[in-house]
């Protein structure tokens, strides 16, 4: 594989915590943003919801520093602060006057480590993540989600709502919390990514001294160890949903993990070949041509041990049948009849821009080297745009004949109920 | 941080003899080439009888010129990898494209024919109509959006600023190729134009391509563009309800607020950064922090060339409507007889300024702000003129926005009948 220098340093310090920073000269602003792999994959089932649940109270303070008050120290810094959680990671960032950065990581960084998780916050702020899963309840996307993830993943934990569940989370303690904490959040599984105008020097300083005392880790409830799932066939459900005004059909299909980004990245190119734009194939056919939906979509989600690829239509329910046996058809096409110069020119150019422009801010660099640096290593990233580069249309048709076969599927189709 | 990323003599200020703006910006960092083209127009200048007509005209730039067709202008776009979108406003519409900066000329000459020289082909008007009319459809499925629209036709009544900028199906079902043609004609001219352009290009290169592509564009005649007139806003406060089985309540108030260019705008929106804005804001720590209600809650004040709103909003569940409804009015209307201390007041806008510098990041954001600012009329020099006022504003100055602002709300509901009911019963 092709690469280029990679412009960023990689440090393990001794305690086993990654740094990766980036000096960018040009820019007042700083990001911190760390990386734990301790997302919803590292819960036992009966936790489900816990880590993200623990990113909510990760910003309730420590003993040193009571709820609240790194929120305002980051913010009246004129920083803005946010976390996010996935399958495969939890992440808490900073963005800051890169002056200010000595005076607030010492506070994520006490969050981090030694979260407090005190018992009446901890049912307060129950009562908030329950809010959350009412809202993305009343969200008919988010049902279709993860009622298409549960048919593709079965028993893998993929297939569960990083939100979790309300019985569920009714039922955990924050002594199980602290648990689940203090198990997860080690320096063996944190990666601190600082980027902006900062030098590498007094950061690598400043890191070492913020991220240091880590408890030692208590025992814990195994994860839920399941296998990588399969498709036998196609599996099709559809659900009835209330105040629905219009249909969706999603086609989903198991990619590969983490183990294979050269095929990872082939299918991000035929995921742009067939629905990235106006003129890929079914944006063409089947919104602009033949006007048989609204909107037409494919994804290619990355993730550690099993990515998705998937097809979203949003459609009237009388064309669900023919446009999904059009995608069919679409689909064994790839595989069978050469994709043009055009088209694979296309789709590369447009990729490599989606990257190009999706590293201009601080921010954008700290997320893609974090989230890199997770769920593989942080250089790889660099192999994207020459890995692209190297594709011969016949590579992709293999790839296509691989993965995307109307034989074994799972299409979800929302409905009016 | 806070200092103004926009000061000369980085930026380049041009008008052109036709009375196009241009304003230039050279960022050599990255590879990356950012321009908007704004006009100065948007769904505020329809009459109610063709509400959405600028959003679907802009919709529609890109489908099609005299010498292109929809599918050639997507090629050019996409072959390069090139990003061009469009975009209507309440006071404004926009193109935007983003390129690397080889491929730039092309792309921006492409822009400058789709301003100027769309055809409206019947076949897209019918295409983007159907898509229009079913996207307004789709709106009853988003609850906040609903609820939304409920606040904004109840608080504004006959002004255009009470219609969602998508339109309505009987407006849209009605838009005709005439009616698309002469609106171009009437409102799409040089002098209401303003190009910004930010990103590894020298201004002289970029002015070129800006003289090359529309220097002859001919104003149409000797008129000034039309001027925009706003009926008064004469409604009164009210409750409104949607009944929807939904999982959660929405709960709005709308307080009719300052426009633009008002003396009380800065004020107003350093009160909509303490009480609304991050995870420190008052309505987040009182309703949210220390009282579990909602996962969601927040306010906004929009900046509008016309007379604004301040909103605050929540979901909840529905059987917090009520306590949701009190909580957000009681942290509002207290800072009538709340004097804010000196350190809350400098928190605020030690936020508000922060976050403003953090959002000049990107070639394409400061692109947007610069243009956003020429084609409201308030001036590049309005980016430091907009700091100033914020760092000017005293606690009184507060209290008193608060007290000429912050009277009886407008009230938005949506839930399920039996908890919205009742609320909606007690306050109308």
């Amino acid at each position: 594989m092709n690469s280029v220098d990679f412009p960023a340093s990689v440090i393990r310090l001794e305690n086993g915590l990654t740094l990766i920073h980036q000096e960018i000269a040009a820019t007042p602003v700083v990001v911190a943003d760390v990386w734990v792999r301790a997302g919803a994959i590292t819960e036992p089932a009966e936790w489900a919801g816990m880590a993200h649940f623990l990113e909510h109270m990760i910003f309730k303070g420590t003993d040193q520093l009571p709820p609240g008050i790194f929120d305002y120290a980051i913010e009246t810094h004129g920083g803005m602060t946010n976390a996010a959680t996935s399958h495969d990671y939890a992440h808490f960032f900073i963005t800051i006057a890169a002056d200010m950065l000595p005076q607030t990581l010492p506070y994520l960084a006490d969050l981090l480590l030694h979260a407090a998780i005190p018992a009446d916050e901890f049912s307060r702020e129950r009562q908030v993540v329950l809010e959350e899963i009412r809202q993305a309840q009343d969200d008919p996307d988010w049902l279709g989600y993860q009622a298409m993830s549960e048919a593709v993943y079965q028993d893998h934990p993929y297939g569960r709502p990083v939100l979790g569940t309300a019985e569920i989370l009714q039922r955990r303690s924050p002594e199980e919390m602290r648990c689940f904490h203090q198990a997860h959040y080690q320096p063996d599984k944190m990666t601190v990514v600082i980027a902006g105008g900062i030098a590498l020097e007094p950061t690598v300083a400043m890191v070492k001294h913020a991220f240091r005392g880590f408890a030692s880790p208590p025992p814990c409830p195994a994860a839920a160890v399941a296998p990588v799932p399969t498709l036998p066939g196609v599996r099709r459900e559809i659900l009835h949903l209330p105040r629905l005004e219009q249909s969706r059909l999603t086609m989903a299909w198991l990619g590969p993990g983490i183990d294979q980004l050269e095929t990872a990245y082939g299918l991000d190119l035929l995921a742009a070949i067939l629905a990235e734009g106006r003129t890929s194939r079914l944006v063409r056919e089947l919104r602009e041509d033949r006007q048989l939906v609204q909107d037409i979509g494919a994804g290619f989600s990355m993730q550690r041990e099993c990515s998705l690829f998937t097809i979203q239509a949003w459609l009237d329910g009388g064309d669900i049948d023919r446009v999904e046996a059009i995608v069919c058809d679409r689909i064994s096409e790839l595989a069978a009849k050469p994709i043009s110069d055009a088209e694979m020119a296309r789709a590369k150019r447009l990729l490599c821009n989606d990257y190009a422009f999706s590293t201009e801010a601080p921010g954008q660099l700290a997320g893609l080297y974090g989230y890199y640096g997770t769920i593989a290593a942080a250089d790889r990233c660099l192999a994207y745009v020459p890995t692209l580069q190297q594709y011969k249309e016949a590579d992709l048709r293999n790839l296509a004949a691989q993965y995307l076969t109307p034989l074994r599927y799972v299409s979800t189709i929302l409905r009016p109920a | 941080m806070t200092a103004s990323l926009l000061q000369a003599p980085r930026l380049h200020r041009t008008v052109l003899a036709n009375g196009l703006t241009v304003l230039v910006l050279e960022n050599p960092v990255a590879d990356i080439v950012s321009a908007r083209m704004f006009i100065r127009v948007g769904s505020a200048s329809e009459a109610s009888h063709q509400a959405g007509l600028v959003s679907f005209l802009m919709g529609l730039l890109t489908k099609g010129t005299a010498a292109l067709s929809s599918m050639a202008i997507a090629e050019t776009v996409e072959s390069v990898g090139a990003s061009l979108g469009t975009d209507a406003a309440a006071d404004y519409s926009v193109i935007s494209l983003k390129t690397v900066s080889a491929d730039f000329p092309e792309i921006f000459a492409l822009a400058a024919t789709l301003l100027r020289q769309p055809s409206f082909p019947t076949e897209e008007i019918e295409l983007e109509r159907k898509l229009t009319l079913q996207q307004i459809r789709s709106m009853q499925e988003q609850p906040f959006t609903l609820a939304f629209n409920q606040l904004r036709q109840d608080m504004y009544g006959e002004h255009p600023y009470a219609r969602p900028g998508i339109g309505t199906e009987a407006t849209v079902g009605a838009i005709t190729q005439p009616d698309l043609v002469d609106f171009h004609r009437q409102h799409m001219r040089p002098d209401s134009v303003v190009i910004t352009i930010v990103g590894r290009i020298t201004p002289a290169a970029a002015l070129a391509q800006v003289e090359q592509a529309l220097g002859d564009w001919q104003v149409p005649d000797a008129s000034s563009p039309p001027a925009l007139v706003f009926p008064a806003v004469l409604t009164t406060p009210t409750c409104s309800m949607a009944a929807q089985e939904t999982n959660q309540a929405i709960v709005m108030v709308g307080y009719p607020a300052a426009s633009v260019k008002h003396p009380a705008y800065a004020a107003l929106k350093l009160i909509n950064t303490y009480l609304g804005n991050g995870l420190s804001s008052r309505l987040f720590v009182e309703l949210r922090e220390k009282r579990g209600l909602a996962y969601d809650v927040s306010a906004f004040y929009p900046t509008r060339l016309g007379p604004s709103q301040f909103v605050a909003y929540i979901g909840t569940a529905p059987e917090n409507t009520a306590t949701a409804l009190e909580g957000l009015r009681f942290e509002v209307e207290r800072l009538q007889e709340t004097v804010l201390s000196d350190e809350e007041l400098q928190s605020a806008k030690n936020k508000l300024l922060g976050q403003y510098a953090l959002g000049k990041q990107t070639n394409a954001q400061i692109a947007q702000l610069l243009g956003w600012y020429e084609i409201l009329g308030l001036g590049v020099e309005y980016d430091q003129g907009f700091q100033d006022m914020v760092a000017a504003v005293t606690v009184l100055d507060a209290e008193a926005v608060a007290q000429e602002f912050f009277h009886k709300p407008y009230i938005s509901l949506l839930g399920p009948e039996e908890a919205v009911g009742p609320v909606a019963a007690a306050h109308a």
